[in-house]
């Protein structure tokens, strides 16, 4: 059965669960697997890889099931033409992270689609509402990847209050099944973003190996940080730092981190190299606070179902009195 | 009703709500007003000596026909290293020469007195309802005491390993602390804050780990919170930040100012107040002598040279080496009557998941 809110009316979809833009993990194939199975699946644009865009969105514009295209958004500002690409996939909804959403805001809602901006802070919140965001993103710190300090128990209700009767607020961060759904709706969100459970999906173009690390790893084996980032001389502005999988590359240099940028052209051909070679002893698993709780690859409607059939059990399942919630 | 019955029928309190035991700002006043108010009263003797906290108890006992919770710290006790004191008031000297202080003075000792032989019978004499620890659990003998004078036994996990740890050596109740709670960290088989996980994401993964009832602590200060963490499979919730600003508090007419105006980007996890990893409004000397310092004497010997700025900058109105232990909820706690907030917060937590459930 559906848990309709705000939110799934606004998208146009079943279920109040959106997977995230995993840059390059969530491809073509887990973006139509999610959204066929009534959630929204939001193409990883991340930092804007032309080709790789092309290729992905050539697939998106013979699929007529709502889906989302995510950038980030600094990274965007590089090369600012890449939106185009991406509206005329005709996606239902663009989702800028991590930067001034303001540039590219008035061209995505004249093409149609929605804007969704993911915010750490009141302030960004204030920023994506002026340029005419339709949904907020409230992330926390437990998130995988990049992000900012706030835990999702403290932002989720705040940007909650703050966009109280204007936007819908969807929580992530730490998410990973149906308790945590239903505790999001709790704190007044609308619905919820997850990465790490669809990366452990069928679906998700990451290594199986990287997938097997998130399903073996336990609560607490991964650390924010700017480590994995400097690695790649990947310079991301403040506040944004990243977590990921806890390894060996983040022991040897976490408390070293300005030794590791005075070597930074040496460390980036190794980390490159491990990368190449799907080394997770070097190479980052991005992946969040909510490890502990997959245990398993499954394909992405499996994931969806087994929320929506958990969340509801904890709602107790009545969910007509939802969509008045929004 | 509330989704999860059984530690209210083991507190046999109203309202699955805990005080959270925060010493050094609070005291019988607050334990009643909660109390009264329906949740589950804590004393912090951490700070107490075992006559002192006797004392607080029989006014407790006094005034309400309640259950109660002593909390103690069972940190393992090190001794002040005197080269390392020498250095920490080095590196505090140019404070000390701004406030007029003598940096060479005799100071008293922190006092952090992990649970002892001496505490042990104060419990046994007063049979508190509840017990709850931090910084894991004291040894066997004395667990065993506690245990066998009829108190409910609880301490706080940090992480997975930690719960199923305290599970496994005797707590009755885990409090599954998030990275969001304010004041100390209870981490007791890590010592690496970078991995703490938030509330929300440890919550559920402690409540699949181990079989006894599981406490929600960290960021919790409305009834969206604590409907949130029933959602996520908590029996109760702790909650303390949203106290601070009570009436019944003892906290300084600055630190009420500070709280006030604390944003939700005001707290950090800091080590200089104390020598252990606790989350706090951020102040001058964790900002800049902290965070996080390398020079901090070993726990709780970092407060000891802090003592007297403390003082000194109290009296002209400062909170700059104030701890001021608050979570990341901070802006949320609430200037009104402890009794009345508890009651307000079961009542919107109850209102909640009604909604919820339609």
């Amino acid at each position: 059965m559906p848990i309709g809110t705000e939110l799934t009316a606004r998208l146009g979809i079943a279920h109040p669960i959106l997977a995230a833009p995993m840059a390059m993990i969530t491809g073509s194939r887990l973006v139509m697997a999610v959204s066929d199975a009534g959630g929204l699946g939001i193409l990883g644009g991340g930092y804007g890889d032309r080709a790789w865009l092309e290729a992905e969105t050539a697939v998106l514009r013979r699929y007529h099931r709502p889906f989302g295209i995510g950038f980030i958004t600094w990274s965007l500002a590089r090369q600012p033409e890449l939106i185009e690409i991406a509206l005329e996939a005709r996606p239902r909804a663009v989702m800028l992270s991590f930067g001034d959403p303001a540039p590219f805001a008035p061209r995505i809602k004249a093409a149609g689609a929605l804007l969704i901006c993911q915010v750490q802070s009141e302030d960004m919140a204030q920023q994506a509402l002026d340029c005419g965001a339709d949904i907020l993103i409230a992330q926390g710190t437990e998130a995988g990847g990049h992000g900012a300090s706030r835990t999702t128990l403290d932002i989720v209700p705040a940007i909650a209050d703050f966009a109280a009767g204007r936007v819908p607020v969807v929580a992530a961060g730490g998410i990973a099944d149906g308790r945590g759904l239903a505790a999001m709706m709790m704190l007044g969100a609308s619905g919820v973003l997850m990465g790490t459970r669809f990366y452990a999906s069928v679906e998700a173009d990451a290594p199986e190996r990287a997938k097997q690390l998130i399903c073996a790893a336990k609560s607490g084996e991964t650390v924010r940080g700017v480590v994995m980032d400097w690695s790649r001389k990947l310079m991301w502005p403040a506040p944004f730092t990243a977590r990921s999988l806890s390894n060996d590359h983040l022991r040897r240099w976490s408390g070293r981190e300005i030794e590791l940028m005075q070597r930074a052209d040496e460390i980036a051909v190794e980390y490159a190299a491990a990368r190449a070679a799907a080394n997770f002893d070097v190479a980052a698993v991005f992946a969040g606070e909510s490890v502990g709780l997959i245990h398993d690859i499954v394909p992405a409607a499996e994931i969806v179902g087994r929320i929506v059939a958990e969340a509801e059990r904890t709602l107790q399942g009545r969910r007509n009195s939802l969509s008045s919630l929004s | 009703m509330w989704p999860d019955r059984r530690l209210i029928d083991r507190f046999k309190t109203e309202f699955p709500i805990v005080l959270a035991p925060m010493a050094g700002v609070m005291d019988a006043e607050l334990v009643i007003a909660v109390a009264q108010g329906g949740g589950l009263g804590s004393l912090p003797c951490a700070m107490l000596s075992a006559e002192k906290a006797r004392e607080q108890v029989n006014i407790i006992r006094q005034r309400v026909s309640a259950p109660v919770n002593l909390n103690f710290f069972c940190h393992e006790a090190v001794d002040a290293d005197p080269a390392r004191e020498a250095q920490w008031r080095q590196r505090l000297g140019p404070y000390y020469r701004e406030h007029g202080l003598d940096p060479d003075a005799p100071i008293n000792a922190a006092n952090r007195a992990p649970f002892d032989a001496a505490f042990c019978a104060v419990v046994e004499e007063l049979k508190p309802e509840v017990v709850s620890f931090h910084f894991g659990l004291p040894e066997p003998k004395l667990l065993q005491r506690v245990k066998a004078a009829g108190a409910i036994v609880m301490s706080s996990a940090t992480t997975v390993k930690e719960a199923i740890w305290l599970e496994e050596n005797g707590a009755d109740v885990v409090i599954a602390q998030g990275a969001d709670a304010g004041g100390h960290r209870a981490m007791f088989l890590t010592d690496d804050i970078a991995e703490q996980p938030g509330t929300f994401s440890l919550l559920p993964q402690v409540v699949d780990a181990v079989k006894v009832p599981v406490v929600a602590a960290g960021g919790i200060a409305d009834g969206r919170g604590i409907a949130a963490a029933f959602a996520l499979g908590a029996s109760a919730v702790q909650i303390g930040t949203a106290f601070l600003r009570c009436p019944e508090s003892k906290v300084s007419a600055a630190g009420r100012v500070a709280l006030a105006q604390a944003s939700d980007e005001s707290t950090v996890i800091t080590n200089v107040m104390t020598g252990r990893p606790a989350r706090g409004v951020a102040n001058r000397v964790m900002r800049e002598v902290g965070p996080i310092s390398p020079d901090a004497p070993a726990f709780p010997h970092a407060a000891t040279a802090l003592g007297p700025l403390k003082v000194a900058a109290e009296k002209q109105g400062k909170v700059d080496f104030t701890n001021l232990w608050a979570g990341q909820a901070v802006r949320m706690g609430k200037e009104m009557p402890a009794a009345e907030l508890t009651r307000a917060l079961a009542g919107a937590a109850l209102a909640r998941m009604g909604k919820m459930a339609g």
